[in-house]
């Protein structure tokens, strides 16, 4: 397409602009690789893609399904010389690598004059932040340790209320077993098992023994008595799931609270799409807990937008129209309503989105209680070894002394 | 005859001699794009790879070196080591139960049955279809609470128990279940057209004979599959080396790493965990390991045949 | 004999159903709704005949942005499997039968260390040739994923064909050679008119492994040309989507009808292809 048909296309498709207008941004061509396929994804994806339309700019869409695939697609596409606009990477240490090799551009005029300072949580821009220039445009965030319960299978069980603490969490789940019913639905994969860790490391551990362990990566810390009983309750819990557990999708374990046939899972706030799926409203057909106690961490994951070198100016105009896009609150508030997540900035109008979004929300308001993923404090690598004995300790019997010399051995380089 | 012949020959070789060296070019011509194709991708890809597993590279190859640390952590990994125990025991498992399912399927069905065809398409179909979906199917029709056991005991065998794929030391024996069905097919298609290459005068002789059919085919016919049973040992080979997508689909490698193998081993540290350092380190030990077991082969092949063409 | 006859019936028939099983599987959950599979009863057969699954999986369903189903990337499947089983195939054959009958001094060693190759996962070559690609100006092409697959499917390729030309008798070989055959006169005259059995074996293989290659179409095709394959993989595959697993087993028997296809059209050849010698020792 010339560039005056593109020019024809944007000016008949321009809707008046709220987000402050970059000139000549008109017909700005924008290829993003990421990886929402799913349906829910797809329209939250189209938020973005509507507003950054409706800043004159054209979107194509490039979605490659799973985040690995994605970000290698993303990756091969700069060393092979045919780079994308922007690119969907995680909130965490992944992108890096790219910084340090030159291959990102920065957003620092973007950043500065939208003040990214004054609204963003500092979990946040220390991610996005490398070496005093911002490299990535946060998108969302989502908390991976919420814990969902299904109302009817606690009605079923005889649970009157929510569980506030671990104990009577384990409680309940002892109400479901006798009943008959599935205590912890889980899927039995190890980046879910991981979710199971982070959500009993937050309750059980609490902040600073989370900090001294993933980020701080204290061997004196990994190897503690407070340590020791965070891997234990955490193995304990495994003892609640049904035999079918292993390799099954995280789908099909929310779909046994939706059937009714179990009563607990630890997952992330994405689980609301399958609730909504199946016609399920929260508050009335099922429970989520963000965490136990007034001081539950809440932890902060979620996607970013970097932007692969180049020079090109127009694909330059086009890198900054879609940071301002995406980090605009309308915008914000669009994309985490039908995503899932919630927006990365708290001076949203947060009316319209579910109850339990609105308590993130609010628990996000408190800067104390805000932490960070494990994928954040450590690299890929790092988080990948703790995940393998995770995963193993939750499936086999091993000594508990021995898994905490193996995470401090693993986190150690 | 023989002799005039070779006669005839000679004078023609001669006789062409000045236009040999010409021709002798010819060939060397067109295994270019083979010898292009041997260095610069598989031979040139080899060395990057060797180069990488001795430095500190993480997304990207850097230019350090640091020995033979990579190998070191390589080996002092329990997932690692547990892979390439997988890797031996689906290697024995699967090439064994798809040249056995594959060959019985190909002489059920030369048999002169009805419905031939309809039974190959059957037998075939697995292969054209993406393991992404099948795979996830088998997981399911394993799964103890779901799939096959739940439907049996509802049927009436209460006792009937199959668990395979929750326990970790046999979900192994699961992924070479599905592979098999997925890969027999093939192998039955091949084992088949080696049957009917066979002369139709050989069984009539067998059979005049008074020879058993069970002795037939093990006795005389299988020697004569030679040829075939070696190109499919050598196909599926390189599928087991290569095993990624049916262990992704139906486990993931678990339940917690007990099905890993090591192209999803090599694969995770290249891409997930941005470690193309040990991911190097790994895929070299492959080949390694590979180039010591099919070697022997290979040259052994070569002594006995004349080369593996003509003498 | 009667016995016998029924035995074979019935072992065919036992591996039959073991090999449908599946298939069945993937079909009744195809035409069920979300809710009956949320239930759970694999084998169970569907409450209704619900083809929405198949319409979305072929027009419908997510795949990023846009939400048209897996129907977008069909021709470039097409566009990239004819040129990547012609040319494969053909590379193959000359290869086959410049190692089989001219056997020039070190071709074998060559051959083994192609065969070599055969056996290096994929995926750890990526990177290098990603960049050899772009050195070259291929990348993110279709000629590049071309050149991809031919490189990728010589070992398998040549294989076949050196074995199948093992098997022709060598003076025929000579005869022609005498007759004053050069090597490309007696490959187009005399040996290309011989293989039509094994190259129906090899285009039967190559059309399903690329009609199904996903990762190296991902990598090098470029976005203009993505195989469907990607599509497909778009639909199922999801970190923290919904999954909606009647449209993803529509979308995959769908995906699989090319090959399905051509095994069922070329079925007979294929027998009886390899039947005239092609894999005889």
């Amino acid at each position: 397409m010339s560039l005056k048909k593109l020019c024809a296309v944007a000016i008949a498709a321009a809707i008046p602009l709220s987000i402050p207008a970059i000139a000549n941004a008109q017909g700005a061509k924008a290829e993003v690789i990421h990886w929402w396929t799913s349906g829910g994804e797809s329209a939250a994806v189209k938020t973005l893609a509507d507003a950054y339309r409706s800043a004159g700019g054209i979107w194509v869409d490039t979605a490659v399904a799973l985040g690995e695939q994605a970000r290698s697609v993303a990756i091969n596409r700069i060393v092979g010389g045919n780079p994308s606009t922007a690119a969907q990477f995680n909130t965490s240490k992944q992108f890096l690598d790219l910084v340090e090799q030159g291959m990102l551009n920065p957003i620092d005029e973007v950043a500065l004059r939208d003040g990214w300072d004054k609204f963003l949580p500092e979990t946040i821009i220390n991610a996005v932040k490398v070496k005093g220039h911002y490299y990535a445009a946060p998108v969302n965030i989502h908390m991976p340790a919420w814990i969902w319960t299904s109302k009817a299978a606690f009605k079923q069980a005889g649970i009157a209320a929510e569980p506030r603490t671990m104990d009577e969490l384990f409680a309940a789940l002892d109400k479901l077993k006798a009943a008959g019913l599935v205590p912890l639905a889980h899927g039995g994969q190890s980046w879910q098992d991981n979710i199971v860790f982070t959500a009993v490391l937050t309750n059980v551990g609490g902040r600073d023994l989370y900090l001294k362990v993933l980020r701080d990566r204290d061997a004196k810390a990994i190897q503690s008595e407070a340590f020791k009983s965070v891997l234990l309750t955490f193995k304990r819990l495994q003892g609640y799931v049904d035999k079918g557990s292993p390799g099954r999708n995280w789908n099909d374990a929310t779909a046994m609270l939706i059937a009714g046939k179990a009563g607990v899972q630890f997952m992330g706030d994405w689980a609301k799409g399958e609730f909504a799926l199946a016609h399920k409203e929260a508050g009335r057909d099922y429970g989520c807990i963000a965490g136990f106690g007034p001081a539950a961490p809440y932890i902060i994951q979620g996607d970013v937008l970097v932007f692969p070198k180049t020079s090109n100016a127009e694909q330059i105009k086009a890198q900054k129209l879609l940071a301002t896009v995406v980090t605009a609150p309308a915008t914000q508030v669009a994309f985490s309503a039908k995503k899932g997540s919630i927006p990365i900035r708290t001076d949203v109008d947060s009316s319209k989105m579910d109850i339990c979004a609105q308590q993130g929300i609010a628990i996000m308001k408190d800067k104390t209680r805000q932490l960070g993923n494990g994928e954040i404090y450590l690299n890929p690598d790092q988080n990948g070894a703790l995940s393998d004995i995770l995963t193993n300790y939750w499936n086999r019997n091993i000594p508990v002394e021995k898994v905490q010399r193996d995470i401090a051995a693993a986190l150690r380089n | 005859m023989q002799l005039l012949c070779a006669i005839e020959r000679s004078r023609a070789v001669s006789a062409t001699t000045s236009v040999t060296a010409r021709r002798r070019n010819a060939p060397w011509a067109a295994l270019v794009p083979m010898a292009l194709t041997v260095l610069v991708a598989y031979l040139g890809t080899t060395l990057w790879s060797l180069r990488v597993s001795l430095t500190s590279s993480r997304t990207f190859p850097n230019d350090d070196f640091v020995g033979l640390a990579q190998y070191q952590r390589l080996f002092e990994n329990e997932r690692w080591i547990l892979a390439l125990q997988n890797l031996a025991v689906y290697g024995v498992l699967f090439i064994l139960a798809c040249m056995v399912v594959g060959f019985l399927l190909a002489v059920f069905i030369d048999q002169k049955v009805r419905g031939e065809g309809a039974l190959r398409t059957i037998f075939l179909y697995p292969y054209a279809m993406s393991f992404v979906a099948t795979g996830l199917v088998w997981q399911w029709v394993l799964n103890p609470g779901d799939g096959m056991q739940r439907a049996f005991r509802q049927m009436g065998w209460e006792s009937f128990t199959f668990e395979w794929i929750i326990e970790q030391d046999r979900v192994i024996y699961t992924v070479v279940i599905a592979a098999v069905w997925q890969a027999s097919g093939l192998v039955m298609a091949l084992m088949l057209a080696g049957l009917r290459g066979i002369d139709e005068d050989i069984w009539k002789a067998t059979r005049i004979d008074g020879i058993p059919p069970w002795r037939v085919y093990v006795s005389i016919v299988l020697p004569m599959l030679k040829s075939t049973v070696a190109t499919v040992f050598v196909l599926l080979s390189t599928g087991v080396v290569k095993v990624f997508d049916s262990v992704v689909a139906m486990t993931q490698g678990g339940p917690g790493t007990a099905s890993d193998v090591p192209a999803k081993f090599i694969m995770d540290h290249l891409f997930g965990r941005a470690n193309i350092a040990l991911a190097s380190a790994g895929s070299i030990v492959l080949l390694l390991m590979v180039i010591a077991l099919v070697l022997p082969l290979m040259i052994a092949r070569n002594k006995t045949s004349g080369g593996g063409g003509h003498a | 004999m009667k016995a016998a006859r029924i035995g074979v019936y019935a072992f065919l028939i036992f591996a039959a159903l073991f090999f449908l099983a599946p298939l069945y599987i993937m079909v009744v959950t195809s035409l069920k709704t979300m809710e009956e599979i949320r239930l759970g009863n694999l084998f169970a057969l569907p409450q209704g005949l619900n083809f929405d699954a198949w319409r979305a999986a072929w027009s419908e369903a997510c795949t990023g942005v846009s939400c048209e189903g897996v129907r977008g990337g069909f021709w470039n499947s097409v566009l990239i499997v004819v040129p990547s089983t012609l040319l494969p195939i053909l590379i193959g054959a000359v290869n086959g039968y410049a190692l089989s009958f001219w056997r020039p001094r070190g071709a074998n060693v060559l051959f083994a260390a192609l065969m070599l190759g055969a056996f290096i996962p994929v995926q750890v070559m990526v990177y290098p040739l990603v960049k050899v690609l772009a050195a070259v100006g291929l990348f993110s092409s279709l000629s590049g994923i071309v050149a991809i697959h031919i490189i990728f499917s010589m070992p398998v390729m040549t294989l076949l064909f050196r074995n199948y030309y093992a098997a022709i008798p060598m003076e025929l070989f000579n005869a022609a050679r005498i007759d004053g055959g050069g090597f490309w006169r007696i490959f187009a005259q005399l040996m290309l008119p011989m293989s039509t059995p094994i190259v129906i074996v090899a285009a039967i293989m190559q059309i399903t492994g690329v009609w199904n290659d996903y990762i190296l179409g991902l990598v090098f095709a470029g976005r203009d040309n993505l195989p469907m394959t990607v599509q497909l993989n778009n639909v199922i595959n999801t970190t923290t989507g919904e999954r909606l697993y009647n449209v993803n087993m529509a979308a995959t028997i769908l995906t699989s009808l090319v090959p399905l296809l051509v095994y069922f059209v070329s079925g007979r050849w294929f027998v009886r292809g390899i039947a005239a010698g092609a894999v005889k020792g």
